[in-house]
Protein backbone atom coordinates (compact mmCIF):
# COMPACT_ATOMS: atom_id res chain seq x y z
CA UNK A 1 0.00 0.00 0.00
CA UNK A 2 0.90 3.42 -0.86
CA UNK A 3 2.03 6.34 1.79
CA UNK A 4 1.20 9.70 1.33
CA UNK A 5 1.25 12.96 3.51
CA UNK A 6 -2.22 14.29 2.80
CA UNK A 7 -4.60 17.14 3.86
CA UNK A 8 -7.64 16.06 4.69
CA UNK A 9 -9.53 16.93 2.07
CA UNK A 10 -6.76 15.76 -0.55
CA UNK A 11 -7.06 12.28 0.69
CA UNK A 12 -10.57 11.98 0.89
CA UNK A 13 -10.26 13.30 -2.98
CA UNK A 14 -8.38 10.78 -3.25
CA UNK A 15 -9.96 7.81 -1.98
CA UNK A 16 -13.16 8.97 -3.68
CA UNK A 17 -11.07 8.98 -7.16
CA UNK A 18 -9.82 5.06 -6.11
CA UNK A 19 -13.20 4.15 -4.72
CA UNK A 20 -14.81 4.34 -8.36
CA UNK A 21 -15.59 8.08 -8.14
CA UNK A 22 -15.70 9.31 -11.83
CA UNK A 23 -17.75 12.42 -11.57
CA UNK A 24 -17.76 16.14 -9.30
CA UNK A 25 -20.01 18.92 -9.20
CA UNK A 26 -19.58 21.37 -6.50
CA UNK A 27 -19.42 25.09 -5.92
CA UNK A 28 -16.61 26.76 -3.54
CA UNK A 29 -17.16 26.93 0.01
CA UNK A 30 -13.88 27.00 2.74
CA UNK A 31 -13.18 24.77 4.15
CA UNK A 32 -13.82 22.26 1.65
CA UNK A 33 -12.08 23.82 -1.59
CA UNK A 34 -8.96 21.46 -1.68
CA UNK A 35 -11.49 18.79 -2.85
CA UNK A 36 -12.90 20.22 -6.38
CA UNK A 37 -9.17 21.83 -6.48
CA UNK A 38 -7.87 18.02 -6.16
CA UNK A 39 -10.37 16.68 -8.33
CA UNK A 40 -10.52 19.50 -11.00
CA UNK A 41 -6.99 17.88 -12.39
CA UNK A 42 -7.25 14.31 -10.65
CA UNK A 43 -10.66 12.98 -12.18
CA UNK A 44 -9.55 13.95 -15.72
CA UNK A 45 -6.37 11.79 -15.22
CA UNK A 46 -8.67 8.51 -14.56
CA UNK A 47 -10.87 9.32 -17.57
CA UNK A 48 -13.59 11.47 -15.01
CA UNK A 49 -15.37 14.66 -15.36
CA UNK A 50 -14.94 17.59 -13.09
CA UNK A 51 -17.73 20.55 -12.68
CA UNK A 52 -17.70 23.19 -10.98
CA UNK A 53 -21.30 24.51 -11.27
CA UNK A 54 -22.46 27.80 -10.95
CA UNK A 55 -24.57 26.89 -7.78
CA UNK A 56 -25.03 24.28 -4.77
CA UNK A 57 -28.47 23.96 -6.32
CA UNK A 58 -26.91 23.32 -9.85
CA UNK A 59 -24.09 20.78 -8.60
CA UNK A 60 -26.16 18.22 -6.45
CA UNK A 61 -28.20 18.03 -9.49
CA UNK A 62 -25.74 17.29 -12.09
CA UNK A 63 -24.82 14.38 -9.81
CA UNK A 64 -28.16 13.43 -9.96
CA UNK A 65 -27.57 13.14 -13.02
CA UNK A 66 -24.51 11.77 -13.20
CA UNK A 67 -25.93 8.75 -10.53
CA UNK A 68 -28.71 8.16 -13.20
CA UNK A 69 -26.38 7.07 -15.78
CA UNK A 70 -24.49 4.37 -13.10
CA UNK A 71 -21.32 6.89 -12.73
CA UNK A 72 -20.19 6.91 -8.99
CA UNK A 73 -20.92 10.49 -8.31
CA UNK A 74 -19.85 13.15 -5.59
CA UNK A 75 -20.44 16.65 -4.63
CA UNK A 76 -18.77 17.78 -1.59
CA UNK A 77 -19.45 21.20 0.71
CA UNK A 78 -19.74 22.70 4.13
CA UNK A 79 -23.02 23.77 6.45
CA UNK A 80 -24.43 26.94 4.22
CA UNK A 81 -23.76 24.68 1.01
CA UNK A 82 -25.40 21.77 1.91
CA UNK A 83 -28.50 23.07 3.31
CA UNK A 84 -28.76 24.55 -0.60
CA UNK A 85 -28.29 21.20 -1.42
CA UNK A 86 -30.68 19.79 0.43
CA UNK A 87 -33.17 19.84 -1.64
CA UNK A 88 -31.44 18.01 -4.37
CA UNK A 89 -30.30 15.20 -1.78
CA UNK A 90 -34.31 14.44 -1.22
CA UNK A 91 -34.76 14.34 -4.50
CA UNK A 92 -31.72 11.90 -4.80
CA UNK A 93 -33.55 9.88 -2.10
CA UNK A 94 -36.46 10.01 -3.99
CA UNK A 95 -35.08 8.52 -7.04
CA UNK A 96 -33.48 6.34 -5.12
CA UNK A 97 -29.93 6.65 -6.57
CA UNK A 98 -26.58 6.43 -4.87
CA UNK A 99 -24.51 9.25 -4.74
CA UNK A 100 -21.88 10.80 -2.05
CA UNK A 101 -22.18 13.77 -0.45
CA UNK A 102 -19.13 15.46 1.99
CA UNK A 103 -19.82 17.93 4.32
CA UNK A 104 -16.02 19.68 5.59
CA UNK A 105 -18.32 21.46 8.74
CA UNK A 106 -17.56 24.94 10.27
CA UNK A 107 -19.55 26.93 12.52
CA UNK A 108 -23.14 28.05 12.28
CA UNK A 109 -25.78 29.17 11.77
CA UNK A 110 -25.91 31.38 8.80
CA UNK A 111 -22.86 31.98 7.39
CA UNK A 112 -21.51 31.14 10.95
CA UNK A 113 -17.67 31.38 10.58
CA UNK A 114 -14.93 29.41 7.85
CA UNK A 115 -13.41 27.55 11.11
CA UNK A 116 -13.78 23.75 11.91
CA UNK A 117 -17.15 22.92 14.25
CA UNK A 118 -19.60 20.15 14.42
CA UNK A 119 -22.42 22.18 13.90
CA UNK A 120 -24.29 20.12 11.40
CA UNK A 121 -24.88 16.64 13.34
CA UNK A 122 -28.68 17.19 13.75
CA UNK A 123 -28.69 18.42 9.74
CA UNK A 124 -26.88 15.26 8.73
CA UNK A 125 -28.68 12.91 10.92
CA UNK A 126 -31.91 13.81 11.32
CA UNK A 127 -32.99 15.94 7.87
CA UNK A 128 -30.33 16.01 5.42
CA UNK A 129 -33.35 17.29 3.06
CA UNK A 130 -37.40 17.31 3.54
CA UNK A 131 -39.37 14.34 3.28
CA UNK A 132 -38.03 11.97 6.19
CA UNK A 133 -35.71 10.31 4.42
CA UNK A 134 -32.47 9.25 6.01
CA UNK A 135 -29.12 8.39 4.92
CA UNK A 136 -25.89 6.36 6.34
CA UNK A 137 -24.16 9.16 7.99
CA UNK A 138 -20.10 8.46 8.48
CA UNK A 139 -18.11 10.58 11.14
CA UNK A 140 -14.29 9.60 10.44
CA UNK A 141 -11.33 10.77 13.45
CA UNK A 142 -8.43 10.12 11.71
CA UNK A 143 -7.76 10.37 7.87
CA UNK A 144 -6.92 7.56 7.13
CA UNK A 145 -10.20 6.45 8.55
CA UNK A 146 -11.90 8.57 6.41
CA UNK A 147 -9.87 7.41 3.37
CA UNK A 148 -11.40 3.73 4.25
CA UNK A 149 -14.80 4.73 4.31
CA UNK A 150 -14.89 7.16 1.66
CA UNK A 151 -13.08 4.85 -0.60
CA UNK A 152 -16.47 1.89 0.33
CA UNK A 153 -19.08 5.15 0.66
CA UNK A 154 -20.67 3.61 -3.20
CA UNK A 155 -20.86 0.20 -2.01
CA UNK A 156 -23.48 1.70 0.51
CA UNK A 157 -25.36 4.08 -1.86
CA UNK A 158 -25.36 1.32 -4.49
CA UNK A 159 -26.71 -1.73 -2.53
CA UNK A 160 -29.29 0.42 -0.99
CA UNK A 161 -30.05 2.86 -4.26
CA UNK A 162 -29.85 6.09 -1.52
CA UNK A 163 -27.12 9.20 -0.80
CA UNK A 164 -24.47 8.60 1.88
CA UNK A 165 -22.87 11.42 3.91
CA UNK A 166 -19.48 12.03 4.91
CA UNK A 167 -19.19 14.41 8.07
CA UNK A 168 -16.53 15.87 8.64
CA UNK A 169 -15.32 18.88 10.52
CA UNK A 170 -13.23 21.73 8.89
CA UNK A 171 -9.93 20.40 11.79
CA UNK A 172 -10.12 17.29 9.54
CA UNK A 173 -10.19 18.83 5.89
CA UNK A 174 -7.23 20.40 6.56
CA UNK A 175 -4.97 18.80 9.05
CA UNK A 176 -2.29 16.93 7.55
CA UNK A 177 -1.24 13.17 8.49
CA UNK A 178 0.05 10.14 6.92
CA UNK A 179 -2.21 8.24 5.24
CA UNK A 180 -2.42 4.40 3.22
CA UNK A 181 -3.92 4.80 0.15
CA UNK A 182 -5.82 1.42 -1.35
CA UNK A 183 -6.27 0.41 -4.78
CA UNK A 184 -7.61 1.87 -7.41
CA UNK A 185 -10.71 -0.26 -7.49
CA UNK A 186 -11.40 -2.00 -10.74
CA UNK A 187 -15.34 -0.53 -11.97
CA UNK A 188 -17.71 -3.41 -13.56
CA UNK A 189 -20.93 -1.59 -13.56
CA UNK A 190 -22.37 -4.74 -12.86
CA UNK A 191 -25.51 -4.05 -10.58
CA UNK A 192 -26.33 -1.15 -11.65
CA UNK A 193 -29.05 -1.75 -14.09
CA UNK A 194 -31.66 -0.76 -12.15
CA UNK A 195 -31.39 2.39 -12.09
CA UNK A 196 -29.02 2.82 -14.73
CA UNK A 197 -31.11 4.35 -17.95
CA UNK A 198 -27.94 4.32 -20.06
CA UNK A 199 -29.06 0.36 -19.74
CA UNK A 200 -32.27 0.92 -20.99
CA UNK A 201 -32.20 -0.05 -24.47
CA UNK A 202 -35.05 -0.62 -26.15
CA UNK A 203 -37.10 0.63 -23.48
CA UNK A 204 -39.21 3.70 -24.15
CA UNK A 205 -38.59 5.86 -20.89
CA UNK A 206 -35.06 6.36 -20.49
CA UNK A 207 -35.26 9.13 -17.80
CA UNK A 208 -35.25 9.05 -13.65
CA UNK A 209 -37.73 11.01 -12.82
CA UNK A 210 -39.53 11.77 -9.57
CA UNK A 211 -43.15 13.13 -10.21
CA UNK A 212 -45.81 13.20 -8.02
CA UNK A 213 -46.56 9.68 -6.85
CA UNK A 214 -49.90 8.61 -6.08
CA UNK A 215 -50.30 8.46 -2.52
CA UNK A 216 -50.32 4.41 -2.50
CA UNK A 217 -47.01 3.89 -4.54
CA UNK A 218 -45.21 7.28 -1.85
CA UNK A 219 -45.95 5.15 1.20
CA UNK A 220 -44.92 1.65 -0.24
CA UNK A 221 -41.35 3.57 -1.18
CA UNK A 222 -41.90 5.47 2.42
CA UNK A 223 -42.48 1.65 4.08
CA UNK A 224 -39.27 0.56 1.86
CA UNK A 225 -36.95 2.97 3.09
CA UNK A 226 -38.13 2.57 6.84
CA UNK A 227 -37.07 -1.59 6.13
CA UNK A 228 -33.55 -0.30 4.79
CA UNK A 229 -33.28 1.73 7.88
CA UNK A 230 -34.10 -0.81 10.25
CA UNK A 231 -31.40 -3.18 8.31
CA UNK A 232 -28.58 -0.57 8.08
CA UNK A 233 -29.16 -0.83 12.57
CA UNK A 234 -29.28 -4.43 12.38
CA UNK A 235 -26.40 -4.35 10.02
CA UNK A 236 -24.12 -1.60 9.39
CA UNK A 237 -23.43 0.25 12.68
CA UNK A 238 -19.66 1.30 13.14
CA UNK A 239 -18.62 2.02 16.39
CA UNK A 240 -15.14 2.39 18.38
CA UNK A 241 -15.50 1.23 22.11
CA UNK A 242 -12.74 2.34 24.11
CA UNK A 243 -11.89 0.88 27.91
CA UNK A 244 -15.75 -0.01 28.76
CA UNK A 245 -15.04 -2.64 30.70
CA UNK A 246 -14.46 -1.46 34.15
CA UNK A 247 -15.63 2.11 33.32
CA UNK A 248 -17.23 4.57 35.70
CA UNK A 249 -17.67 7.42 33.20
CA UNK A 250 -18.11 7.24 29.94
CA UNK A 251 -17.47 9.89 27.31
CA UNK A 252 -19.33 9.57 24.01
CA UNK A 253 -17.95 11.86 20.72
CA UNK A 254 -17.34 11.40 17.45
CA UNK A 255 -14.70 12.91 14.55
CA UNK A 256 -12.24 14.89 15.69
CA UNK A 257 -13.69 15.17 19.36
CA UNK A 258 -13.15 11.89 19.86
CA UNK A 259 -9.47 12.24 19.14
CA UNK A 260 -8.81 15.67 21.81
CA UNK A 261 -11.36 13.11 24.41
CA UNK A 262 -8.90 10.06 23.76
CA UNK A 263 -5.70 11.90 24.67
CA UNK A 264 -7.77 13.12 28.03
CA UNK A 265 -9.17 9.37 29.29
CA UNK A 266 -5.24 8.15 28.58
CA UNK A 267 -4.11 10.86 30.76
CA UNK A 268 -7.07 10.53 33.33
CA UNK A 269 -6.48 6.67 33.25
CA UNK A 270 -3.16 7.07 34.32
CA UNK A 271 -4.55 9.11 37.47
CA UNK A 272 -6.66 6.23 38.12
CA UNK A 273 -9.94 7.39 37.13
CA UNK A 274 -12.14 5.03 35.16
CA UNK A 275 -13.12 6.65 31.88
CA UNK A 276 -13.76 5.19 28.61
CA UNK A 277 -15.40 6.60 25.19
CA UNK A 278 -18.22 5.34 22.66
CA UNK A 279 -17.18 6.90 19.79
CA UNK A 280 -19.78 6.78 16.91
CA UNK A 281 -18.29 5.96 13.39
CA UNK A 282 -21.84 6.08 11.88
CA UNK A 283 -23.57 8.65 13.37
CA UNK A 284 -26.59 7.00 11.41
CA UNK A 285 -27.25 4.42 11.82
CA UNK A 286 -26.65 5.28 16.04
CA UNK A 287 -24.19 2.98 18.20
CA UNK A 288 -27.39 2.24 20.50
CA UNK A 289 -26.48 -0.78 21.93
CA UNK A 290 -23.07 0.25 22.48
CA UNK A 291 -25.04 2.88 25.17
CA UNK A 292 -27.82 0.57 26.23
CA UNK A 293 -25.92 -2.28 26.94
CA UNK A 294 -23.66 -0.08 29.58
CA UNK A 295 -23.66 -1.71 32.95
CA UNK A 296 -25.53 1.04 34.36
CA UNK A 297 -25.02 -0.18 38.32
CA UNK A 298 -21.15 0.48 37.60
CA UNK A 299 -21.55 3.76 35.34
CA UNK A 300 -21.97 6.70 37.38
CA UNK A 301 -22.19 9.71 33.92
CA UNK A 302 -22.32 9.75 30.59
CA UNK A 303 -20.12 12.93 29.06
CA UNK A 304 -20.83 13.69 25.40
CA UNK A 305 -18.17 15.59 23.62
CA UNK A 306 -18.55 17.87 21.03
CA UNK A 307 -17.09 20.77 19.24
CA UNK A 308 -20.23 22.91 19.22
CA UNK A 309 -22.61 24.27 21.68
CA UNK A 310 -25.50 22.99 22.88
CA UNK A 311 -24.60 19.46 22.37
CA UNK A 312 -26.09 18.00 19.06
CA UNK A 313 -25.95 14.29 19.67
CA UNK A 314 -27.12 14.46 22.94
CA UNK A 315 -30.80 13.49 22.39
CA UNK A 316 -29.74 10.27 20.89
CA UNK A 317 -27.38 9.85 23.53
CA UNK A 318 -30.06 10.36 26.45
CA UNK A 319 -32.70 7.82 24.13
CA UNK A 320 -30.33 5.17 25.03
CA UNK A 321 -29.45 5.94 28.12
CA UNK A 322 -33.36 6.19 29.48
CA UNK A 323 -31.99 8.51 32.71
CA UNK A 324 -30.11 5.58 34.10
CA UNK A 325 -27.27 8.13 34.96
CA UNK A 326 -26.54 11.73 34.16
CA UNK A 327 -25.48 13.09 31.05
CA UNK A 328 -22.93 15.52 30.85
CA UNK A 329 -21.74 17.75 28.32
CA UNK A 330 -19.07 19.99 27.23
CA UNK A 331 -18.21 21.73 23.90
CA UNK A 332 -16.41 24.79 22.27
CA UNK A 333 -18.02 26.20 19.48
CA UNK A 334 -18.44 28.95 17.14
CA UNK A 335 -14.88 27.96 15.06
CA UNK A 336 -13.01 27.55 18.52
CA UNK A 337 -11.11 24.60 18.24
CA UNK A 338 -11.49 21.68 21.62
CA UNK A 339 -8.14 21.38 22.91
CA UNK A 340 -6.13 18.95 25.00
CA UNK A 341 -6.16 20.95 28.46
CA UNK A 342 -9.65 22.22 27.79
CA UNK A 343 -11.07 18.71 27.50
CA UNK A 344 -9.44 17.07 30.36
CA UNK A 345 -10.12 19.99 32.72
CA UNK A 346 -14.23 19.26 31.54
CA UNK A 347 -13.93 15.71 32.29
CA UNK A 348 -11.87 15.69 35.05
CA UNK A 349 -14.29 18.40 36.70
CA UNK A 350 -16.81 15.71 36.24
CA UNK A 351 -14.99 12.54 37.32
CA UNK A 352 -13.44 14.21 40.01
CA UNK A 353 -16.03 16.33 41.86
CA UNK A 354 -19.36 15.58 40.11
CA UNK A 355 -19.43 19.31 38.36
CA UNK A 356 -21.54 19.78 35.97
CA UNK B 1 8.12 10.97 23.10
CA UNK B 2 5.66 13.67 21.78
CA UNK B 3 6.69 17.37 20.87
CA UNK B 4 4.58 20.30 20.15
CA UNK B 5 5.59 23.08 17.79
CA UNK B 6 3.41 26.37 17.29
CA UNK B 7 4.22 28.39 14.67
CA UNK B 8 2.48 31.99 14.52
CA UNK B 9 3.20 35.33 12.20
CA UNK B 10 1.48 36.29 9.36
CA UNK B 11 0.23 35.53 6.28
CA UNK B 12 3.44 35.49 3.86
CA UNK B 13 6.06 34.77 6.30
CA UNK B 14 6.17 31.49 5.44
CA UNK B 15 4.57 29.76 8.69
CA UNK B 16 2.45 26.91 6.84
CA UNK B 17 5.61 25.92 4.50
CA UNK B 18 7.63 25.98 7.94
CA UNK B 19 5.24 23.90 9.63
CA UNK B 20 4.40 21.60 6.51
CA UNK B 21 8.61 21.21 5.98
CA UNK B 22 9.03 20.38 9.68
CA UNK B 23 6.65 17.60 9.81
CA UNK B 24 7.65 15.85 6.30
CA UNK B 25 11.54 15.85 7.70
CA UNK B 26 9.62 13.99 10.85
CA UNK B 27 8.02 11.93 8.47
CA UNK B 28 11.01 11.00 6.60
CA UNK B 29 12.97 10.05 10.14
CA UNK B 30 10.22 7.40 10.52
CA UNK B 31 8.22 9.28 13.05
CA UNK B 32 4.57 10.41 13.02
CA UNK B 33 3.71 13.60 12.34
CA UNK B 34 0.56 15.77 12.18
CA UNK B 35 0.10 19.29 10.64
CA UNK B 36 -2.91 21.49 11.31
CA UNK B 37 -2.96 25.09 9.78
CA UNK B 38 -5.80 28.21 11.22
CA UNK B 39 -5.94 30.84 9.20
CA UNK B 40 -8.42 33.07 8.67
CA UNK B 41 -10.52 34.43 5.27
CA UNK B 42 -7.77 37.15 4.18
CA UNK B 43 -6.69 36.79 1.24
CA UNK B 44 -3.15 38.07 1.95
CA UNK B 45 -1.41 39.06 5.33
CA UNK B 46 -4.09 38.36 8.03
CA UNK B 47 -2.88 36.57 10.88
CA UNK B 48 -1.44 32.91 10.41
CA UNK B 49 -0.95 29.80 12.68
CA UNK B 50 0.20 26.03 12.28
CA UNK B 51 0.31 23.21 15.03
CA UNK B 52 3.02 20.32 14.34
CA UNK B 53 3.11 17.19 16.46
CA UNK B 54 5.67 14.79 16.26
CA UNK B 55 5.69 11.42 18.07
CA UNK B 56 7.37 8.66 18.15
CA UNK B 57 4.02 6.99 18.69
CA UNK B 58 0.99 6.93 17.05
CA UNK B 59 -0.84 10.75 17.42
CA UNK B 60 -3.50 10.37 19.09
CA UNK B 61 -4.89 14.18 19.08
CA UNK B 62 -3.82 17.10 16.95
CA UNK B 63 -4.80 19.51 18.86
CA UNK B 64 -3.27 21.67 21.85
CA UNK B 65 -3.57 24.64 23.38
CA UNK B 66 -0.11 24.93 25.56
CA UNK B 67 2.75 23.58 23.09
CA UNK B 68 6.60 22.67 23.57
CA UNK B 69 7.83 25.02 21.32
CA UNK B 70 6.66 28.49 20.61
CA UNK B 71 7.22 30.45 17.57
CA UNK B 72 6.26 34.38 16.50
CA UNK B 73 7.60 36.33 13.90
CA UNK B 74 5.45 39.13 14.33
CA UNK B 75 4.95 41.40 17.75
CA UNK B 76 0.38 40.04 17.08
CA UNK B 77 1.83 36.36 17.42
CA UNK B 78 3.96 37.29 20.62
CA UNK B 79 1.01 38.99 22.21
CA UNK B 80 -1.95 36.39 21.61
CA UNK B 81 0.78 33.05 22.20
CA UNK B 82 3.63 33.79 24.48
CA UNK B 83 1.61 32.11 27.50
CA UNK B 84 0.41 29.44 25.48
CA UNK B 85 4.26 27.77 26.18
CA UNK B 86 4.33 24.35 28.35
CA UNK B 87 6.46 24.70 31.76
CA UNK B 88 10.48 23.97 30.38
CA UNK B 89 9.07 24.63 27.02
CA UNK B 90 10.61 26.98 24.30
CA UNK B 91 9.74 30.35 23.21
CA UNK B 92 11.48 31.51 20.23
CA UNK B 93 10.48 35.43 18.75
CA UNK B 94 11.67 37.08 15.79
CA UNK B 95 13.58 39.70 17.41
CA UNK B 96 13.70 41.66 13.82
CA UNK B 97 10.26 42.26 14.27
CA UNK B 98 9.42 41.65 18.47
CA UNK B 99 11.82 44.03 19.84
CA UNK B 100 10.69 43.62 23.59
CA UNK B 101 12.44 41.58 26.01
CA UNK B 102 10.84 37.78 25.68
CA UNK B 103 12.10 36.36 29.22
CA UNK B 104 9.76 34.99 30.52
CA UNK B 105 10.20 32.22 34.19
CA UNK B 106 10.00 28.59 34.12
CA UNK B 107 10.62 28.62 30.10
CA UNK B 108 13.56 29.22 27.74
CA UNK B 109 13.27 32.37 25.67
CA UNK B 110 15.32 32.42 22.23
CA UNK B 111 15.48 36.04 20.39
CA UNK B 112 16.52 35.41 17.19
CA UNK B 113 17.05 37.92 14.49
CA UNK B 114 14.94 36.23 11.72
CA UNK B 115 14.44 38.42 9.37
CA UNK B 116 17.33 40.25 9.76
CA UNK B 117 18.97 36.94 9.13
CA UNK B 118 17.52 35.53 6.09
CA UNK B 119 17.86 39.34 4.46
CA UNK B 120 21.61 38.23 4.85
CA UNK B 121 21.65 35.16 3.39
CA UNK B 122 19.66 36.55 0.61
CA UNK B 123 15.95 37.16 1.15
CA UNK B 124 13.22 36.92 3.35
CA UNK B 125 12.00 33.84 1.75
CA UNK B 126 14.25 32.01 3.75
CA UNK B 127 13.17 33.00 7.01
CA UNK B 128 11.26 29.66 7.58
CA UNK B 129 14.36 27.91 6.60
CA UNK B 130 16.04 29.91 9.69
CA UNK B 131 13.63 29.02 11.97
CA UNK B 132 13.78 25.30 11.50
CA UNK B 133 17.65 25.47 11.75
CA UNK B 134 16.72 26.82 15.13
CA UNK B 135 14.45 24.04 15.82
CA UNK B 136 17.01 21.72 15.01
CA UNK B 137 19.80 23.15 16.88
CA UNK B 138 17.59 23.70 19.98
CA UNK B 139 15.48 20.39 20.37
CA UNK B 140 17.25 18.27 17.53
CA UNK B 141 13.65 16.79 16.76
CA UNK B 142 15.02 15.89 13.15
CA UNK B 143 18.44 16.15 12.08
CA UNK B 144 20.13 18.22 9.78
CA UNK B 145 21.08 15.47 7.54
CA UNK B 146 17.64 14.40 6.62
CA UNK B 147 16.38 17.92 6.26
CA UNK B 148 19.26 19.12 3.98
CA UNK B 149 18.00 16.07 1.79
CA UNK B 150 14.57 16.92 1.78
CA UNK B 151 15.55 20.81 0.88
CA UNK B 152 18.03 19.46 -2.00
CA UNK B 153 14.87 17.02 -2.99
CA UNK B 154 12.87 20.33 -2.63
CA UNK B 155 14.98 23.17 -4.48
CA UNK B 156 16.52 20.34 -6.89
CA UNK B 157 14.97 22.10 -10.27
CA UNK B 158 15.77 25.28 -9.17
CA UNK B 159 18.89 27.31 -9.26
CA UNK B 160 21.73 25.99 -7.53
CA UNK B 161 22.04 29.72 -5.73
CA UNK B 162 18.60 28.74 -4.18
CA UNK B 163 19.71 25.78 -2.51
CA UNK B 164 23.19 27.50 -1.44
CA UNK B 165 20.67 30.44 0.40
CA UNK B 166 18.21 28.52 1.77
CA UNK B 167 21.62 25.81 3.20
CA UNK B 168 23.24 29.41 4.88
CA UNK B 169 19.52 30.12 6.94
CA UNK B 170 19.83 26.98 8.10
CA UNK B 171 23.40 26.86 9.05
CA UNK B 172 22.80 30.21 10.89
CA UNK B 173 19.78 29.41 12.64
CA UNK B 174 21.06 25.93 13.63
CA UNK B 175 24.10 27.97 15.24
CA UNK B 176 21.43 30.37 17.31
CA UNK B 177 19.19 27.15 18.03
CA UNK B 178 22.81 25.80 19.87
CA UNK B 179 23.53 28.96 21.13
Amino acid sequence: MEKRFMKGCEAIAEAAVRGGCRFFAGYPITPQNEIPEYLSWRLPEVGGSFVQGESEVASINMVYGAAATGTRALTSSSGPGISLKAEGISYLASAQLPAVIVNISRGGPGLGSIQPAQSDYLQATKALGHGGFRTMVFAPATLQEAVDLTYNAWEYAERDRNPVLILMDGCLGAIMEEVELPEMKELTYKNTESWDISKRNGREESHMITPILPEAMLEKLNAYKGMTYKMWEKNDVKVEEYLLDDAEYVVVAYGIAARVAKEAINTLREEGCKVGMIRPITLYPFPKASLDKLDYTAVKGIIDIEMTIPAQMRDDIELQVKGRCPVYEYGRSGGILLDDEGVYEAISAIVKGGNQ
Amino acid sequence: MKQSFVFSGSGGQGIMSAGIMLAHAAIDMGKHATFLPEYGPEQRGGSAKCTVIISDDEIISPLTKKCDNLVVLNSIAYNKFADTVKEGGRLIANSSLIPTDISRDGIKSIAVPVDNIALEVGSLKVANVVIIGVLIGATGVVSKEVFVKSLEEKFKAKKPEILEMNMKALEKGIAFGKA
